[in-house]
């Protein structure tokens, strides 16, 4: 690039502002680099290109701390500059400056208390596991603007083809988009290769066509859920056997998270994959996303199993979705759920969460009437 | 301590050691050792509202998440159920895994710390010298409602001077069971159920999923422990032992300790 010619710059770390020499409004993060530099080394060697070992940036670190992505909250909180720390361009000699000038200077994250326990932006809750009839996915649908609900019934589940869909979670124009642009490469790899694409292939898709927006202010945080079925040939009988074998006897390590290695990759099953904007890539057999995901993850961890029955399942991912909309502001309305099986994806009527909340209470009220009776038997034949 | 140059008059023994962070003798001298999971040096628990005030942008304000912890109170019909876990970390550093949370505050009274555990755990004794304070004088135990506001209005004294402390005072007292939220920026509330602490958005999910009124003791106890437990599994910042506490007409009693990795077990053995 031109601009590390100037520089003299020649290993390139992935940003541009990186490169800038222009120490005085260094944004705080490059000044880490420098102090690491070593004992006795002025802050104008920046433009020396020595291969030092040294001169490697961190750029994860110094990325999460400014990413222009804003996560965290909500709103946005975008700290507009970092306090200046450094006024004068006086070589700095590392003893002068506390232990934890990395600490210190790092702009302060959203809540001055703790660190989120993830990035919480994304007003939604959506949810996706899979288990043994399937994957189900799950998502709220109100679409929210700062403090307005802008849409109460928007459809963050959207297909993709017709085995597998993606629950969207970031901004609503982009995730629209993007889930175009994958149905439509999916689509055209079918035709292509005539198979489709597993869940995985779609997933490391849309990372990579994602990956020249990283930096910038797209937010995209999908799930995408589906069943990967055709394997070549005739082995499929054959396989279909040997994954079942392999989920029999990985029972017994009844973990959530084993359960994608229950069904091996060549055999046919539910998948999942989270893709984000930022580059994240995860394969697993359970997730939530979204502001009120913490709400969902808690009820999903607590009666999620492998042996769920379709009808179960369909129950707790309504329940994880309908008690994160209960707390968390920016989730409510109605409630979407799909189901992914082996011939295909099968919406089912949006139910509204208002009907749910009055349909508990009177669930509630029954239960306590009975248990009331219960003990009032009890009693008498005491 | 920013508390003891404040509090001059109050604390002797504090000798006005204001620039020093205190330490509690880990060695960790830049870091202050509470519930808080991010380091800062001594009192720098920034309250939101004094320190970042452009940061503010009204309605639109950021969801505040306080402290690396996870403490977890429900009204039932037996009573008040005091969950907590055990874990205090200084940055990523777990410091401890077998810290109390739960203070006694006299036999019928509890309240539990999260945030700063020199802020929790001095105002809460505090806190406990008031209450017998009024027992004394009035020759009767006060109420809930009485002891949260003694301390609230006490905290509220220090608003904005960096105190940093979410806790839950429990009791029954004539008006049956009791449970407020008390936090050092000067919300004082009345409710049946609070989550405090970084974990307590996976406890809420679980809670609320299994709260109803007339829940017997028992399951009561099974709820607590498995919204704390669940909040273990997802949050980073939570884990170690769940204390789980009782308050009934007669006064509190400390019904289990329980390490999360044998509930772990033993709800994984259930499930199969």
């Amino acid at each position: 690039m031109a601009l590390q010619d100037v520089c003299g710059f020649h290993d390139t770390p992935a940003y541009p502002r990186w490169n800038t020499p222009a120490l005085l409004s260094l944004p705080v993060g490059d000044t880490i680099l420098h102090i690491q530099r070593g004992i006795g080394s002025s802050m104008y060697d920046f433009g020396k290109t020595s291969g030092n070992a040294l001169e490697l940036y961190v750029p994860v670190l110094d990325y999460l701390s400014q990413s222009p992505i804003n996560f965290g909250q909500i709103a946005s909180n975008t700290l507009p500059s970092h306090p200046p720390l450094f006024q004068s361009p006086t070589p700095l000699s590392p003893s002068c400056l506390p232990v934890s000038i990395p600490l210190l200077s790092s702009p302060v994250p959203p809540s001055p208390f703790v660190p989120l326990p993830f990035p919480l932006s994304h007003g939604t809750t959506t949810l996706a596991f899979a288990f043994q009839g399937g994957a189900i996915a799950a998502a709220d649908t109100r679409s929210s603007c700062g403090g307005l609900v802008a849409c109460p019934a928007s459809h963050k589940v959207l297909p993709v083809h017709s085995h597998m869909v993606g629950t969207t979670s970031g901004t609503s124009a982009d995730c629209a988009l993007w889930k175009r642009i994958l149905a439509r490469e999916c689509r055209l790899y079918q035709l292509r290769h005539r198979r489709r694409l597993t869940v995985g292939g779609s997933a490391k898709l849309l990372s990579h066509m994602l990956h020249p927006f990283k930096g910038t202010e797209l937010c995209v945080a999908a799930t995408l859920c589906g069943w990967d079925g055709e394997v070549e040939g005739g082995t499929e009988d054959k396989l279909a056997a040997e994954g079942t074998q392999d989920g029999g006897s990985a029972n017994e390590s009844g973990t959530s998270p084993a359960a994608a290695a229950r069904v091996p990759a060549w055999a046919p099953g539910p998948r999942l994959c989270y893709v984000c904007s930022d580059g994240t890539l995860l394969k697993g057999g359970l997730f939530s996303v979204g502001s009120g995901s913490p709400y969902a993850y808690s009820v999903l961890d607590a009666g999620h199993r492998w042996e769920l029955s379709v009808p179960e399942a369909c129950s707790l991912a309504r329940e994880a979705v309908f008690r994160a909309t209960h707390r968390d502001a920016y989730s409510g309305n109605c409630v979407d759920l799909f189901h992914i099986t082996a011939r295909g994806w099968r919406r089912r009527a949006r139910e509204d969460l208002k009907e749910e909340y009055y349909r508990e209470k009177e669930r509630e009220r029954e239960r306590v009437e009975e248990r009331r009776r219960e003990r009032g038997r009890v009693e008498e034949r005491k | 301590m920013a508390l003891s140059s404040v509090l001059r008059g109050e604390c002797a023994d504090f000798s006005g050691r204001s620039d020093r962070p205190f330490a509690f003798g880990c060695g960790l001298d830049r870091t202050e050792l509470g519930f808080a999971s991010e380091p800062g040096d001594g009192p720098s628990f920034a309250v939101k509202s004094a320190l970042y005030p452009d940061t503010e942008e009204g309605p639109e304000r950021k969801i505040e998440f306080l402290h690396g912890t996870t403490t977890l109170a429900f009204k039932f019909q037996h009573g008040v159920i005091v969950a907590v876990d055990s874990r205090a970390t200084a940055g990523s550093y777990i410091a401890s895994q077998t810290v109390k949370k739960v203070i006694e505050i006299n036999p019928y009274l509890l309240g539990t710390m999260a945030g700063g555990a020199a802020d929790c755990s001095f105002w809460e004794r505090l806190l406990a010298r008031q209450c017998r304070v009024y027992e004394l004088r009035n020759k009767e135990r006060i109420s809930v409602a009485a002891a949260s506001k003694l301390l609230a209005n006490m905290v509220y004294q220090y608003k904005g001077m960096g105190l940093s402390m979410g806790t839950m005072v429990c009791g029954w007292d004539k008006r049956g069971p009791g449970l407020y939220y008390v936090d050092s920026e000067g919300n004082r509330v009345c409710g049946d159920l609070f989550a405090v602490g970084s974990g307590s958005m996976y406890a809420y999910g679980v809670v609320d999923s299994g709260l109803r009124h007339d829940l017997s003791v028992e399951e009561a106890c099974d709820l607590g422990r498995r919204a704390i437990y669940q909040a273990t599994y997802r949050d980073a910042y939570s884990g170690g032992v769940v204390n789980l506490y009782r308050v009934h007409s007669q006064g509190w009693e400390r019904v289990s300790q329980d390490d999360v990795l044998k509930l772990h077990l033993q709800y994984r053995e259930d499930r199969a």
